[in-house]
């Protein structure tokens, strides 16, 4: 929290400054000269050499590349932090270290300077790399303590399981970890928090040197949080390196001594973490070319969408907003932050504990997706090929999909008509398609996505919410998915957008909403709005605006 | 005229042609017509009692056939069911099946598919078990009223003056021959007052469900003095379950089985008689009438007579059915003779 | 049920935490041996003959085939997969080797049951080997199987039968056999049972099964061979079907090719309602044994009140719901309290 009040207020606004850091000094310093930042940083460490490194990783999947000479550092009794925005090759970094990938060029190297040469989790394990995901994956139907030592319990005369040796084992790990979990107990309906605990439980079984924990606190609540942290602790006093990825900037401060920051697959920053404060962070972080903001201001109709006091126990709290005709409001913030989730519990997918959702003058049934359709309330959910596609299905059957009823005559079909609807409505939408009977698996991403759009838009809605629109999809459709919400805005559909890609949410809405942790905590008019007040009142390092901290508690 | 004429001609050549025609069927008349393909469709394959029925070994209705020189096939389903034995019907027809003889898992189901492969001339005769609308003729096992007649008639024999409870283990509740017997068996009990029928249980000649229902009976039933099985399979299964409970002797068992199969209960005293007529006898007079039927040497009608081999004159009945004799009793006496 | 075991909630000492995952564990069970205890009571109030010694012991001996085979389908089923030829193993194995009886005369019955062992190892192999190692889904896998079996069993059977008359009578009272009063078969049963539970439990190949069943990633992820473990719990089925195939002759004396057809289901159901979850990893072999008596309970009760046996697989099928519902509610129960544990721990 120090750091935030010395980092202050950033002076020039429009991320002019973070364009400087990143191209002039740290990204630039790290690429051009990688050895002298490494010795810089084995002399801050008292001459250890790294127990495991990984020297200029690059990956590449397609045409995407994911990792660009990624060099990183791991010390023995050290806690790392891996940060950076989605898609900044976080995840594929993990993969790298847990085997699941092997590193178009570069190398792993172990302490003692040989290259590691990783083909799978299991080699991983033998090279005592643990990695701990967000959401473990622990066999439910076996006991904490087989979870532990599964295929590697310890044995006594005649091949048999010791249970009590088992047993006796696992009980001294979780007292190691200051966790009492019980070794017997079903790991079924264990927490995501206890779970990670067996997880780490395992590392330290098979002495994991380095233990890897893919964002592991951002389905925690705040004890849990604590109580990860005392087993990090512990972890690193019984010299583990550990690699913490994490959003929260204020987690990397609390347990980490070093910080690496990716972004767009790149290294920017990497160096102790005394020297920075989270201005710094940030700035590495989101710090990029803003894209140019073209759009000129446009009145704003009447509320049209009213979420009031929404609530859900454990996931959001508190949620007040409009959307008016003819605006694009942006809902921002972390994953996790439970923006999707307010979305869903306004369109009535999932069901809320208090509160009122209205369109126009119109009160919307709890739980009933059906009522919110029928109220022009259209939904372009995240994972499109789970949620907005059939994807066996013609594009043509999956743009009518949500229009059938328009479509049909007493009932039955009529495949011309269907047709001449659906082709109507890709044509809009520019989606470019080989054959519109072929099955939407035939499409890209992007094309998938502009069929989801068109399905919902053919329905002419009065409001839509699209959650995540550009996840996924390359730099030109994403352009064209812009042009598209601001086209429907300016038609008079009240527009509501989840987006974790900050630039996107610049370029695209007129007002921008804040999540984190459950509770709206921001909101920014497109004028005054920045990357990176954005990401620290996401990120809970913000200069919060005093009309919306003050929204009842 | 030309055309006249020609119309004239061409009478004459048509008539001429009946005329042959007529005189060939009487001359084939004489003698059967060989080369038949006859399908004989037992209620399911795997079922001793129609391999006794239907081989040449036993000299059953293949036998026959061979003898007559048509090409027989034996074909069924694998489980004695319509949906199982349906599809074979249907496949023996579009195999330009001359005759068929079959033993109808269920009338109902089977009868449109009989009809149709009447329509297109195929002959239909069924054995065992009838199809009473849909065939041209039916050759019984044995008269249905001296089957429930003499298994009601031995049990009493056997349990004496003294009579008791007897119960009854049937094999589906929704098999006609089942009940048809069992309602003679009633009208026939009513002549003994001494016997009391206690109960009526199906066990599906399944083996398992009938050693259950036969369990079930013997403790319901503590005084239980005898068990009619008038089918071959749950005969099996009730001559099993008494042997094992020790109750030989204390539990009498009789009914349909055969020799064969029946021998150690017969020996052992569990079953100191069962009834049967000769499968085989069906099988064989049931194929010879198929033949004759599709020779065109008979027709179904009563009172019609053909020669069946060795087994003799057979006369069609009423109801286009033939009555091929009565049944014979296995006891200890006599069992070992027989080889079905 | 919930009264016993609440008050062990309360204190948070790892001892007493274990004595009530114990509980916990051994619930699945303990719902069925409920069910049986008051079926059994009832029953026994209609038709006091139930409870005699010659009903209980033709219960446990019809139970004894059907327990034997559940316990090699529990361990498919436990692997995330289902084997639905074991009756058609049976089958064949039943007619393969009581034949011998006629073939060999004076053959030992040891040897009949190698025979029978040797017949259903060899579908074993074959089904194991498709599924595990083709990694084709085991139900279309056995499916075929069974018909494939059947459709073997029909044609080596033909026109053949096995006669009661040609098997030695030492054979044919194997089930009526008894020591201390309850049947041989039985026994011999309990200690398959036993040996297959201990197997589960204190070996790492037995326990593999579970993490298999529990999530077939994960276990290969951890290195599990999954492949080798799936084969060998279907080898270990189909031998125990082919076990159970000389069992079913010995207590039926007579078989046809249609012997013991359609037993998988039943065996299937034994298995499920025994606690052992269909989709996999939770349950036991103790469990699906259990599974097995109760359903032979529920036949033979059904048979011994005098319900018609029309309607004995309608109210059999409506106890099975009833047993599962019952089972399943004390498990939910069980659930839940281990959850109001975690929240006390955690707070």
């Amino acid at each position: 929290m120090r750091e935030v009040s010395e980092q202050g207020d950033p002076t020039n606004p429009g991320g002019q400054g973070s364009q400087n850091v990143e191209r002039g000094r740290l990204a630039g310093g790290a690429a051009d000269s990688p050895s002298t930042a490494s010795t810089q940083l084995l002399s801050q460490t008292g001459a250890r050499p790294p127990i495991l490194s990984v020297r200029e990783a690059t990956k590449a999947f397609g045409a995407v590349h994911a990792l660009e000479g990624v060099s990183i550092d791991l010390y023995a009794g050290e806690v790392h932090a891996l940060v950076g925005e989605n898609g900044a090759g976080k995840s594929t970094l993990v993969k790298i270290f847990g085997g699941v990938h092997q590193p178009d060029s570069g190398e792993l190297v172990d302490a003692d300077g040989h290259a590691l040469v990783l083909t799978g989790p299991a080699d991983a394990r033998e090279a005592g790399i643990a990695i701990i995901f967000q959401e473990p994956t622990l066999f439910p139907d076996l006991s904490v303590a087989e979870n532990v030592f599964i295929g590697r319990q310890p044995r006594r005369s005649g091949g048999r399981i010791d249970h009590r040796a088992m047993r006796r084992q696992a009980r001294a790990l979780f007292e190691r970890l200051g966790v009492p979990l019980d070794p017997d107990r079903p790991a079924r309906g264990l927490s995501i928090a206890e779970q990670q605990i067996v997880e780490i439980g395992k590392a330290l079984s098979f002495d994991a040197k380095v233990v890897v924990m893919d964002e592991p606190t951002a389905a925690l609540s705040a004890t849990e949080v604590a109580r990860l942290f005392g087993v990090v602790q512990s972890l690193r006093d019984h010299g583990a390196a550990v690699l913490f990825i994490s959003h929260r900037l204020e987690e990397v401060f609390a347990i980490c001594q070093r910080v690496t920051v990716l972004r767009d697959g790149r290294r920017v920053l990497s160096q102790l973490l005394g020297e920075l404060t989270a201005g710094d962070l940030v700035r590495a972080m989101v710090g990029r070319d803003i894209a140019a903001r073209e759009r000129t201001q446009h009145d704003a109709g009447a509320a049209v969408l009213r979420v009031a006091e929404l609530q859900r126990a454990g996931i959001f709290k508190d949620i007040s907003f409009d959307v008016r005709a003819g605006e694009i409001v942006a809902l921002a913030g972390l994953v996790g932050a439970g923006r999707s989730e307010v979305a869903r519990a306004a369109f009535g997918i999932d069901v809320y504990d208090s509160g009122r959702v209205l369109v126009g003058e119109r009160a919307l049934h709890k739980g009933r997706p059906i009522d919110a359709m029928r109220a022009g309330v259209a939904f372009v959910p995240e994972d499109r090929r789970q949620q907005g596609l059939v994807m066996d299905m013609s594009i043509i059957d999956n743009i009518s999909l949500a229009s059938l009823r328009r479509l049909s005559r007493h009932g039955l079909l009529i495949p011309s008509v269907e047709r001449s609807f659906a082709s109507d409505w890709a044509a809009r939408l520019q989606v470019k398609y080989g054959n519109i009977a072929n099955p939407a698996t035939s499409l890209s991403g992007g094309n998938q996505q502009k069929v989801v759009l068109a399905k919902w838009l053919s329905r002419e809605p009065a409001v839509i919410i699209v959650d995540e629109p550009t996840r996924g999809i390359d730099v030109a459709t994403k352009a064209e998915v812009h042009r598209l919400l601001v086209e429907l805005s300016r038609s008079g559909v009240a527009v509501l957008m989840i987006s974790s890609e900050l630039p996107e949410v610049l370029a695209v809405a007129d007002r921008i909403l804040v999540m984190r942790e459950g509770r709206l905590v921001a909101e920014f008019a497109r004028a005054n709005a920045s990357e990176e007040r954005i990401m620290a009142a996401a990120t809970g390092q913000a200069d919060v605006p005093v009309a919306l901290e003050s929204s009842p508690a | 005229m030309t055309s006249s004429l020609s119309k004239r001609t061409l009478m004459l050549a048509v008539a001429a042609l009946c005329a042959i025609g007529i005189v060939g069927g009487v001359a084939y008349a004489a003698s059967l017509k060989k080369g038949l393909k006859v399908y004989v469709i037992p209620k399911n394959l795997g079922n001793s009692y129609f391999t006794t029925a239907d081989s040449v070994k036993t000299d059953g209705a293949l036998a026959a056939l061979g003898t007559l020189g048509e090409k027989g096939t034996e074909t069924s389903g694998t489980a004695a069911t319509p949906a199982s034995q349906l599809p074979v019907i249907q496949s023996s027809i579009a195999k330009g099946a001359n005759a068929l003889i079959i033993s109808a898992d269920d009338p109902l189901a089977l009868c449109p598919t009989l009809k149709s492969a009447a329509a297109k001339g195929v002959t239909v005769v069924t054995y065992d078990s009838d199809a009473p609308t849909c065939r041209s003729i039916y050759v019984e096992n044995a008269p249905a009223q001296s089957i429930g007649e003499s298994e009601v008639v031995d049990m009493a024999k056997e349990l004496g003056a003294a009579g008791g409870q007897v119960a009854i283990v049937s094999a589906a509740a929704s098999a006609t021959n089942q009940n048809t017997w069992i309602g003679y068996m009633k009208t026939e009990l009513k002549k003994y007052p001494k016997l009391d029928l206690v109960s009526t249980v199906y066990g599906n000649d399944d083996p398992t469900t009938a050693t259950q229902v036969t369990q079930g009976l013997l403790q319901k039933y503590p005084k239980l003095k005898g068990i009619i099985s008038p089918t071959t399979v749950g005969i099996l299964a009730a001559a099993e379950v008494i042997d094992k409970a020790k109750d030989i002797g204390k539990v009498l068992l009789t009914g349909l089985g055969t020799p064969l199969e029946m021998k150690s209960y017969i020996e052992n005293g569990t079953s100191p008689d069962v009834i049967l007529w000769n499968p085989a006898r069906t099988g064989y007079i049931a194929a010879y009438a198929a033949v004759e039927l599709a020779s065109k040497a008979i027709t179904d009608a009563t009172g019609q007579t053909f020669t069946a081999g060795s087994f003799g004159k057979e006369t069609i009945g009423p109801d286009g059915t033939i009555d091929p004799g009565g049944t014979t009793t296995f006891t200890k006496a006599n069992v070992n003779q027989f080889h079905f | 049920m919930s009264a016993a075991r609440e008050p062990e909630a309360e204190p948070s000492e790892p001892e007493s935490q274990r004595r009530l995952v114990d509980v916990v564990l051994r619930a699945r069970t303990f719902g069925i041996i409920v069910v049986l205890g008051v079926l059994v009571l009832i029953t026994a109030l209609i038709q006091s003959r139930f409870v005699g010694g010659g009903e209980v012991r033709f219960i446990l001996s019809q139970t004894a085939l059907y327990a034997l085979v559940a316990v090699g389908e529990a361990m498919v089923i436990l692997t995330r997969n289902v084997d639905l030829s074991v009756g058609s193993v049976v089958g064949l194995s039943a007619y393969v080797s009581a034949n011998m009886f006629g073939t060999h005369p004076g053959i030992p019955i040891v040897l009949v049951f190698l025979v029978g062992l040797g017949v259903g190892l060899g579908c074993g192999v074959i089904t194991g080997a498709i599924t595990a190692i083709g990694r084709v889904p085991s139900l279309v896998v056995t499916l075929a199987m069974l018909y494939i079996i059947r459709g073997v069993d029909t044609i080596i059977v033909g026109s053949g039968v096995v006669l009661a008359s040609t098997e030695p009578n030492s054979f044919l009272n194997i089930p009526t056999a008894t020591i201390f009063g309850l049947p041989d078969l039985a026994l011999a049963v309990a200690v398959v049972v036993a040996i297959a539970a201990y197997y589960l439990n204190s070996y790492r190949s037995g326990r593999d099964l579970y993490a298999i069943g529990s999530d077939p990633d994960a276990a290969r992820r951890a290195g599990i061979p999954v492949a080798k473990r799936v084969f060998t719990a279907f080898v270990i089925s189909g031998g125990l079907a082919g076990l159970g195939g000389v069992v079913w002759a010995s207590q039926y004396a007579t078989i046809e090719s249609t012997a013991a057809s359609g037993l998988e289901l039943q065996i299937i159901a034994s298995v499920v309602v025994g606690g052992v979850a269909i989709f996999g990893g939770s349950g036991s072999v103790v469990g699906a044994a259990l599974g097995a008596l109760l359903l032979q309970t529920i036949n033979s009760a059904l048979n011994v009140i005098g319900v018609s046996s029309i309607w004995t697989e309608a109210i059999s099928g409506l106890l099975l719901i009833t047993a599962i519902t019952l089972d399943r509610g004390i498990q939910l129960r069980v659930a839940a309290a281990l959850r109001r544990r975690r929240v006390r721990l955690g707070a």
